[in-house]
């Protein structure tokens, strides 16, 4: 029914798609597998018409057809249900369901009609949702079921569904996946988008693998098994390791005992020692920039205890944690990190707590000092933050906890985004820090990354700690097979 | 939006001028001083020392109700209850005059019911988590505006003594005791904005808050002492006020709260935070005097004179605005 031929896309000159083709039949459910970064979304958003492929082709029942906005896709019946829902709480279910396209009468809205056929629409995949409520009055799973009704509404004939079991518990997943099965039983294809390899296994017919924008495979989900397809997901190759650092198990520095944060992590226990770089690894979502922002005190928190040289601290709010030697760096440096309109001088003296009247000379020497020990690159303290490349930026965010010294850093995705050579600058800091006596923990969802410069790594699946791997048993294989839930 | 944020930088300035922000600093003043040269070429009563002092005096109430109001706007909020404050503060300090209080009790009496009511404005939004200032500073607009009516009956009480009064309408050799105070003020705010660390967390706050949270930060304590300074510049304006007209009247300050959101940001505050300078609030405020101050000396009448100014308000923000477009394209061009 779609057949998708050698696609190419590049974004500012880095292929993300290269030569990927896909066909989904009519009443599949076809799933798309990969790593972060393997290219499903871009492929999806193509297919949705919301990115236009460099190259390729798209038929549409066997024709050629140009998919330009997301609304030639819907003319087409091509439906994408995404991760983030696009619904608008505060108006009723079934005015989002037929949201722009109202159906009129003499009086205006024919909101009888709106109702009635949303309730039809409902009930045909079996479900009572009363269309007249609000939307913010139901939960993910149930809005999900509007967006898919708001789907079929349009007639859809191919519904893209990306990661839509993330925020569902054990018993919506299931109802979900009753939905699906009901949906395929009726004729509608569905591209389903998981990390999750048990789910392909019970949902899907075929499966496609994409690796670092390439197409590895396309099979029935019968004809292959969980193991082939993890390796198909990572590659052949071995991991390398780099054996640079011993691993170092001196004293216990900093232990976390029951984080709980119910439904995003749930009774994580861990130890840092001193000198030790233990990374955490996962797939987005999993949990762990929650957990790492709750034990900062940024994040909630039902309970649990942290301990630090062996005697409980109490961190109700960043300010106990900076305190007693905590320091983070957080996922999002331009909304969390930096002071976006001052200068590169203002944003690394941010943590000068001990300081009350300011010596503007030690401020001066103290931040180039910073900016000379870690290469940043730039022409003025005064010049703005945000004139700085990306990994010159957040130098300047792990740069301001230099000059006050913590005892334990989290660094949440440090390297994102940032430049090879910025990365390597970062990651040699990691070390750094370590070797003098600190504890590190490094959140990243590169698995290369965390196997570059982790000690030893714990593994995060559906908020829970999945596994925790010495540098010796540590491998690509390994992490990913513990993070999708895979044995 | 974000990229005319992003070179708003000179408020932040900590240390060491960079020549970019003294130009566009002396911009204001230069705005200023032309204004000045109209009115001068326009009448002759204007460029008078007495006249010019006439201005710093009439404009001092407002300037010290402005600074409360820019290291609140600093912080991305607004305060709406300043004028209000200044009222309530006003009656006070007159009903403890009456009542025999000694002159520098009176004193700190407006100071300490103004701080006292901004603390409450700062903690109604840090410990009740209202979703925006304007909600707190709104009730708090109406509530001592209220207050101050019914203590005072609703009639000013006049016939201050001298010793209170001498702030405001006293005079240091040929300079106003007033315009005094202002630079005092004016000079404690600086230092405190730019030498200490409690003044660069305020920036921070305005900047980003969330950054400002992470860094450790108690930014609710900061919210909150920012309030608590804007309500005591407002009982320290009623101070002056009161003295000048020889009268705790309860309706004084009524609207003054947008005279100093429209100083705050002629002086080249952001509504979003982060950016703001003592200076640049002094040049607006005597920009709002000057002004009124000159179509007076014209014959304007003042219903024309509330016209004027509203544009001028317009016309300032948006002269900002281009600045700043082409700042920034500069900049992302180079």
């Amino acid at each position: 029914m779609l057949r998708v031929e050698n696609i190419w896309k590049s974004f500012s000159g880095v292929p993300v798609l290269r030569d990927v083709s896909l066909d989904v039949r009519a009443g599949e459910v076809h799933a798309v597998a990969g790593a972060n970064g393997a290219g499903k979304s871009t492929l999806m958003n193509i297919v949705s018409g919301v990115l236009t492929s460099d190259s390729g082709t798209i038929l549409w029942d066997g024709s050629p057809v140009e998919l330009k906005t997301p609304a030639d896709g819907r003319a087409l019946g091509i439906s994408f249900v995404h991760q983030e829902l696009a619904l608008v709480p505060q108006l009723s279910v079934g005015e989002n369901v037929f949201l722009g396209r109202h159906p009129v009468n003499r009086l205006g809205v024919a909101w009888d009609e709106i109702h009635r056929r949303t309730r039809e629409l409902l009930s045909a995949m079996g479900h009572t949702i009363d269309p007249t409520r609000l939307v913010k009055e139901f939960g993910v799973a149930e809005q999900q079921l509007v967006e898919i009704a708001r789907a079929l509404a349009i007639d859809a004939r191919l519904i893209i569904m990306d990661e839509p079991t993330a925020p569902l518990s054990g018993a919506e997943t299931a109802r979900l996946f009753g939905t699906i099965s009901g949906l395929r039983a009726r004729g509608v294809s569905i591209i389903y988008i998981t990390h999750r390899l048990p789910e392909i296994f019970q949902l899907a017919d075929r499966v496609t693998v994409l690796r670092d924008g390439c197409h590895v495979l396309t099979c029935a989900t019968s004809a292959i098994t969980s193991e082939e397809l993890v390796r198909k997901m990572v590659g052949d190759a071995p991991a390398a390791l780099d054996e640079g650092r011993p691993a170092a198990r001196a004293r216990e520095l900093f232990r976390v005992e029951g984080f709980t944060n119910a439904g995003k992590f749930e009774d994580i226990s861990f130890e840092v020692h001193a000198g030790e770089v233990l990374g955490l690894a996962g797939l987005v979502g999993a949990g762990r920039t929650e957990l790492v922002e709750a034990i900062f005190g940024f994040g909630p928190c039902d309970r649990g205890a942290l301990y630090l040289d062996g005697k409980q601290i109490r961190v109700r709010s960043p300010f106990d944690a900076v305190r007693c030697g905590l320091a983070l760096v957080p996922d999002d440096r331009k909304a969390k990190g930096l002071v976006a309109n001052a200068s590169v001088g203002f944003n690394l003296g941010l943590t000068s707590h001990d300081q009350f009247l300011l010596r503007p000379r030690w401020l001066r020497e103290s931040a180039e000092a910073i900016v000379r020990d870690l290469r940043v690159r730039l022409s003025s303290l005064d010049q703005p933050v945000t004139t700085l490349s990306g990994g010159n930026q957040q130098k300047i965010v792990l740069g301001k906890w230099l000059r006050v010294g913590a005892r334990v850093y989290f660094l949440d995705e440090p390297t994102r985004g940032i430049d090879v050579s910025a990365k390597a600058e970062i990651h040699n800091l990691i070390g750094r820090l370590a070797r003098e006596g600190a504890g590190v923990v490094v959140v990243s969802s590169e698995i290369d990354e965390i196997l570059g410069v982790a000690d030893r790594i714990l593994v995060m699946h559906r908020g829970r700690i999945a596994g925790e791997l010495t540098r010796g048993e540590a491998s690509e294989k390994r992490i990913v097979q513990l993070a999708t839930g895979g044995e | 939006m974000a990229n005319a944020a992003t070179v708003r930088s000179e408020g932040t300035r900590s240390w060491r001028s960079a020549p970019l922000s003294v130009l566009r600093r002396l911009g204001a003043v230069l705005a200023l001083l032309a204004m000045c040269a109209i009115l001068a070429a326009l009448s002759d009563h204007f460029l008078t020392f007495d006249n010019l002092m006439n201005v710093f005096r009439q404009s001092a109430v407002n300037t010290l109700l402005a600074l409360g109001q820019l290291l609140v706007i600093v912080t991305a909020g607004i305060d709406l209850s300043v004028g209000s404050i200044l009222g309530f503060a006003c009656v006070v300090a007159a009903l403890m005059l009456k009542a025999g209080a000694p002159a520098w009790l009176s004193i700190l009496g407006a100071i300490a019911v103004g701080t006292a009511l901004g603390s409450v404005n700062g903690l109604l939004l840090t410990r009740l988590r209202l979703p925006h200032p304007f909600i707190p500073t709104l009730g708090m607009m109406n509530v001592a505006r209220g207050l101050a009516l019914v203590i005072s009956g609703g009639f000013p009480i006049s016939g201050l003594p001298d010793g209170f009064r001498w702030l405001g309408a006293g005079k240091i050799g040929f300079i106003p005791a007033p315009v005094l105070v202002v630079l005092a003020v004016c000079a404690v705010l600086h230092l405190f904005l730019n030498r200490t660390m409690v003044g660069r967390d305020i920036y921070a706050i305005g900047g980003n808050k969330q950054a400002a949270v992470l860094c450790g930060i108690p930014v609710n304590s900061r919210l909150t002492l920012v309030y608590a300074i804007s309500g005591g510049l407002a009982g320290l304006a009623a101070v002056l006020l009161a003295g000048r007209m020889n009268s705790g009247f309860p309706l004084a300050g009524a609207g003054a709260e947008l005279d100093s959101i429209a100083a705050v940001i002629i002086g080249g505050a952001s509504f979003f935070g982060g950016v703001g300078t003592v200076s640049g609030t002094l040049v607006g405020a005597l920009m709002i005097g000057v002004l009124r101050n000159g179509l007076n000396l014209l014959d304007v009448s003042s219903y024309w004179q509330s016209a004027v100014i509203g544009v001028v308000i317009v016309m300032a923000v948006w002269i900002d605005v281009m600045r700043q477009r082409s700042a920034s394209k500069n900049a992302h061009g180079s």
